[in-house]
């Protein structure tokens, strides 16, 4: 059922992804506040808001159809689906057959998509406006995530998550040829884009002006909302787990001894961490940019992406 | 001896420039540069006279064989003429108030830098240096571009700047893949000097040379005016000071065109003649063909003069392109005529201006009633550029035109005869409409100056020699330097 | 250091170089498109003493710390001062749409890939990818000139394009001769002066900028 792989390793690094990423949220937004000369609030609290939600009743508007109420298990479950594919603390074999970095992008793919759609089935004007916005950027961020894939997919000769970190091993940064420093730099514009975080959305406020992933989330409440949040949480950690599988595989376990594990659960933290530190530099550095000049913006992307695939093929 | 001589040419417009910021009398600065330029005329007949006797001579990155002792006739010839014209042209525009009085020892010291680095690129046997060169006189006649100060100079001299120095990059770069493909064959030791990457260039490897010829001639195209780019010359050569547009229509564009010239015998040797060939080709068409609506339409004397410039080294690369020794020898004659008439031409059209204070063709009408002798040479040489006999312009396109003939190219000498036949007669409208007729009210009715008159007539008479004959002295060189590029 | 270990180098060189080149071309802001061109300049100064420890060529050592002084430093910082001194509008004014130069840019490079393809014999062992890379940077540098109508960043496309030029004869032909590199950068100087001066005498004449001029025309 789960290929090559034990179904205990499977649940183990699917639970660990999708505890640790409300984590990561917690962490960005606590290293914005000490930049920004302020206490914050805690590491936990996007835990505290998801379990506040749970406790609390769902609200839903009378123009909503039945399908409504089950947008936000889906999109949790295509996420953390997704989620089952990174490699956390092991090389080898994906989570289920067919599961490679392709399968992983077309869960995410399938999860904003969803997410979009509800927000046009409540018909509220904020809900269109998030859901219209955030398929403009789509089609500007998943071909250029997938040319990143390709581009380093070409050298080792699979899709797949695992064996393309093996591939790489452990000497990541001096195995890096010329067309990954361009790959790494795409992935680096798009990362804000992938994890709606400033300069392309400002994930902390509902103002219309800087609405895209928020605007979708205005109209689902209580558990709903929760499954949302911890749906776009783990999105996130997904995607920096995604950038480190690719660019930098250090410390993933061969075996399945338990010192192996832990380090490679140990390592996977710390690479997370860089990434959040710089997602946080990031946003506290700049201001979002307006949405006309967002394309602009991913496409420095999209030609460091092309030229990174152009290196290799050519 | 005739190797320091080599290294003497240069230095002395060099060490002029130099003397020229110390005085600020403008007799002083008009009598050295006269001087200084006569004695640069002196030290190239002598060169000369070596070359006609010992063969090429050589030292350092320095080089000269007949083919750029034709262009360095030129040159000096042309220095001489703009520096007696200077003298009386000077004189009028500081008057007027065009040319201010101190700032007159920079004009005459970047003049003669310009020709200091026109003189290094004639004499360039290093592919390098050349191009250093090319690049030292973008930027000194750039600056001289914009020398009256005013917008549309200053504008002039930008579009100048810019794109020729785009020009010249693309042409370093086909200098670069040259020298990669001769140090492929020849290790490093002397892969940038012309002469030795001759001797071994027919084992160059063709694909890179091909390449590098490609770049090279839109490179140091750009700065010959060849089509399409061409756009910076038109606005340059007219805004220019007229001995500055001189000496750019008359002798830094066939400074380009000896760089491809170069550039064109390697390529010959490396992959056949026919590749090099049909590339000047489509360029020299495509100037000419250009050039002509333009010169019907033009109200601006010398915009009109600078689009004859487009025309003429479109024919001198036709001549190339048609190749063999008619084409070629027809070529390299029509680069030495094209550059005495055009600053024959640029002169009567600087003493016209000066005495109408316009440019505007229909301002300067009726010359030949207040200025009978300067309305002649404008004629003389208004007829000369359009092609008619007995002068030499017309000795030189009629062997271009036999060489096309000769070797076939019917499509390319049918567009250029019907070009020519146009171009004749707006020229001849244009002149004529200037020359004949009721003097406008903005004629000044002083005398003419003699030695603006003295420089023209000088080039008159050269103009009319060459077409009547070509002196055998001359003949030789011409023959030599056909030899150097048909091989 | 082996020649494998060169060529990866430069290679990691030339794709960085191609990075601060998409930079410059998608750049906003003036200042932008100057440190991008200042980073450009110090990638290749770097480039140069590599490949000055790998070919032991005393003279590249010379010229990489020319580029640096030169054309990461001081070129830079006059730029900046023209920048702040004059007031220049700080946009920088596309001819088309800063999309559409990225779309030519990719154009571009893959053309350049093509092209060295077919030079086959000139990519020396030690050198990789740099020759499509150089040909790329030249003609982006070019692209650049031609689609800007800010002075600066012309004059910022024309280090660049001379980048470009600098980095393919580095790694084509292990520099050209010490004497030609010299004369090139000093050319490539006294052009940045004298564009300079330019843009202040017209600045100081007509309120406008000089690249702006479109008065001459027919």
């Amino acid at each position: 059922m789960t290929g090559e792989r034990p179904l205990t390793l499977v649940l183990l690094e699917m639970t660990l992804l999708v505890l640790l990423g409300p984590l990561v949220t917690g962490t960005i937004q606590k290293l914005k506040a000490l930049l920004q000369c302020r206490q914050g609030a805690g590491i936990l609290q996007p835990y505290h808001d998801i379990i506040k939600l749970l406790r609390k009743g769902t609200v839903q508007a009378d123009t909503t159809s039945g399908f409504f109420r089950s947008i936000p298990v889906v999109v949790l479950a295509a996420t953390v689906a997704a989620g089952a594919l990174v490699p956390v603390v092991r090389a080898g074999p994906p989570a289920f057959p067919l599961g490679d970095a392709l399968m992983l992008l077309g869960l995410l793919a399938l999860a904003r998509f969803l997410t979009a759609v509800g927000a046009f089935d409540a018909g509220g004007a904020f809900g269109g406006m998030g859901a219209s916005r955030e398929m403009t950027i789509a089609p500007l961020v998943e071909p250029v995530l997938m040319m990143v894939v390709f581009s380093t997919a070409v050298a080792a000769g699979t899709t797949e998550l695992g064996a393309l970190a093996a591939h790489r091993g452990a000497s990541w940064i001096f195995a890096w040829r010329a067309a990954d420093f361009l790959g790494f730099a795409a992935m680096l514009v798009l990362l804000p884009a992938e994890t709606g975080r400033i300069p392309v959305d400002n994930p902390d406020t509902h103002l219309e002006l800087t609405m895209l992933h928020e605007g979708m989330l205005l109209e689902h409440s209580g558990p709903g909302l929760g499954c949302m949040m911890l749906a776009s949480h783990t999105r996130q950690i997904v995607t920096l787990g995604l950038v480190s599988a690719l660019f930098f595989p250090v410390g993933l376990a061969d075996g399945a001894g338990v010192t192996g594990l832990l380090l490679g659960a140990g390592a996977f933290a710390a690479k997370i961490l860089v990434l959040a530190t710089w997602l946080a530099l990031v946003e506290s550095s700049y201001a979002k940019l307006r949405f006309f000049r967002v394309p602009q913006y991913l496409g420095i992307g999209f030609v460091c992406a092309l030229t990174a695939l152009a290196l290799r093929i050519l | 001896m005739a190797e320091t001589l080599l290294w003497v040419l240069p230095l002395v417009p060099t060490v002029t420039a130099l003397l020229m910021l110390t005085t600020r009398d403008r007799r002083i600065l008009s009598a050295i540069d006269v001087g200084s330029s006569a004695v640069l005329f002196a030290l190239t007949l002598v060169l000369a006279r070596e070359v006609a006797t010992g063969g090429p001579q050589a030292l350092g990155v320095l080089r000269v064989d007949d083919l750029g002792l034709v262009f360095l006739l030129l040159l000096v010839v042309l220095t001489l003429a703009v520096s007696i014209y200077t003298v009386g042209w000077l004189r009028q525009a500081v008057e007027v108030g065009n040319m201010k009085a101190e700032s007159l020892r920079s004009y005459f010291a970047l003049v003669h830098a310009f020709v200091a680095t026109m003189v290094v690129t004639v004499l360039a046997d290093n592919l390098g240096v050349l191009w250093i060169a090319m690049e030292g006189t973008t930027i000194t006649s750039a600056v001289l571009i914009g020398y009256h100060g005013h917008q549309h100079g200053l504008e002039a001299a930008w579009k100048y700047i810019i794109v020729t120095t785009i020009g010249i990059s693309f042409g370093l770069f086909g200098t670069v893949l040259v020298y990669a493909a001769a140090t492929d064959v020849m290790g490093g030791a002397g892969a940038m000097s012309w002469s030795a990457i001759m001797k071994v260039a027919p084992t160059l490897d063709p694909g890179i040379i091909r390449i590098g010829f490609i770049f090279v001639m839109v490179g140091y195209g750009t700065k010959a005016g060849l089509a399409p780019m061409h756009l910076w010359l038109p606005d340059a050569h007219s805004q220019a000071p007229t001995p500055v547009s001189t000496l750019l229509s008359g002798i830094l564009i066939k400074c380009a065109l000896l760089a491809i010239i170069r550039f064109q015998t390697i390529a010959a040797a490396a992959c056949g003649p026919a590749f090099p060939a049909e590339v000047l080709l489509v360029f020299g068409l495509t100037s000419v063909v250009v050039a002509t609506p333009f010169i019907l339409v033009q109200q601006n004397i010398k915009r009109l003069l600078g689009y004859h410039s487009i025309e003429h080294v479109g024919i001198v690369a036709l001549g190339l392109g048609f190749g063999g020794s008619v084409g070629t020898y027809g070529a390299l004659l029509h680069v030495v005529n094209h550059g005495i008439t055009k600053a024959l031409a640029f002169f009567a059209a600087g003493t016209a201006i000066a005495r109408y204070g316009s440019r505007d063709m229909h301002v300067i009408r009726g010359l030949f009633a207040v200025a009978p002798i300067g309305a002649t040479l404008l004629m003389l040489a208004a007829l000369s550029l359009a092609g008619m006999a007995p002068f030499s312009i017309f000795m030189s396109e009629l062997m271009v035109l036999r060489a096309g003939i000769g070797h076939g190219h019917w499509v390319a000498i049918a567009i250029f005869l019907a070009m020519v036949v146009v171009i004749f007669a707006g020229l001849l409208h244009h002149v004529g409409a200037m020359v004949f007729g009721e003097p406008t009210a903005a004629a000044g009715r002083e005398a003419e100056a003699w030695s603006p008159l003295l420089g023209m007539l000088l080039l008159a008479a050269i103009m009319v020699l060459l077409g009547l004959t070509i002196p055998a002295s001359f003949d030789g060189i011409l023959q030599r330097a056909t030899e150097v590029v048909v091989g | 250091m082996t020649p494998e270990t060169v060529q990866t180098i430069i290679d990691d060189l030339g794709a960085l170089l191609l990075f601060t080149m998409i930079l410059i071309i998608a750049a906003r802001q003036i200042s932008n498109a100057i440190h991008a061109v200042a980073a450009q300049s110090l990638l290749i100064a770097i480039a140069g003493a590599v490949l000055a420890t790998a070919t032991g060529n005393a003279d590249l050592w010379v010229i990489a710390g020319v580029t640096l002084t030169i054309k990461a430093i001081v070129l830079p910082w006059v730029l900046h001062w023209v920048v702040r001194r004059l007031n220049v509008r700080r946009e920088i004014e596309p001819v088309i749409a800063i999309s559409a130069t990225l779309a030519l840019a990719v154009v571009v490079v893959v053309m350049s890939f093509h092209l060295s393809a077919s030079l086959g014999t000139v990519r020396q062992a030690i050198t990789g990818n740099a020759l499509p890379v150089g040909i790329a940077l030249t003609l982006l540098g070019v692209l650049v000139m031609a689609t800007r109508k800010t002075a600066l960043t012309q004059m910022v496309g024309l280090f660049a394009s001379e980048n470009g030029i600098f980095f393919t004869a580095m790694a084509v032909t292990q520099g050209m001769p010490f004497i030609i590199e010299i004369g090139v950068i000093l050319d490539v100087i006294l052009a940045a002066l004298v564009m300079t001066i330019m843009v202040l005498r017209v600045r100081s004449t007509v309120d406008a900028d000089i690249a702006d001029l479109d008065r001459l025309r027919g």
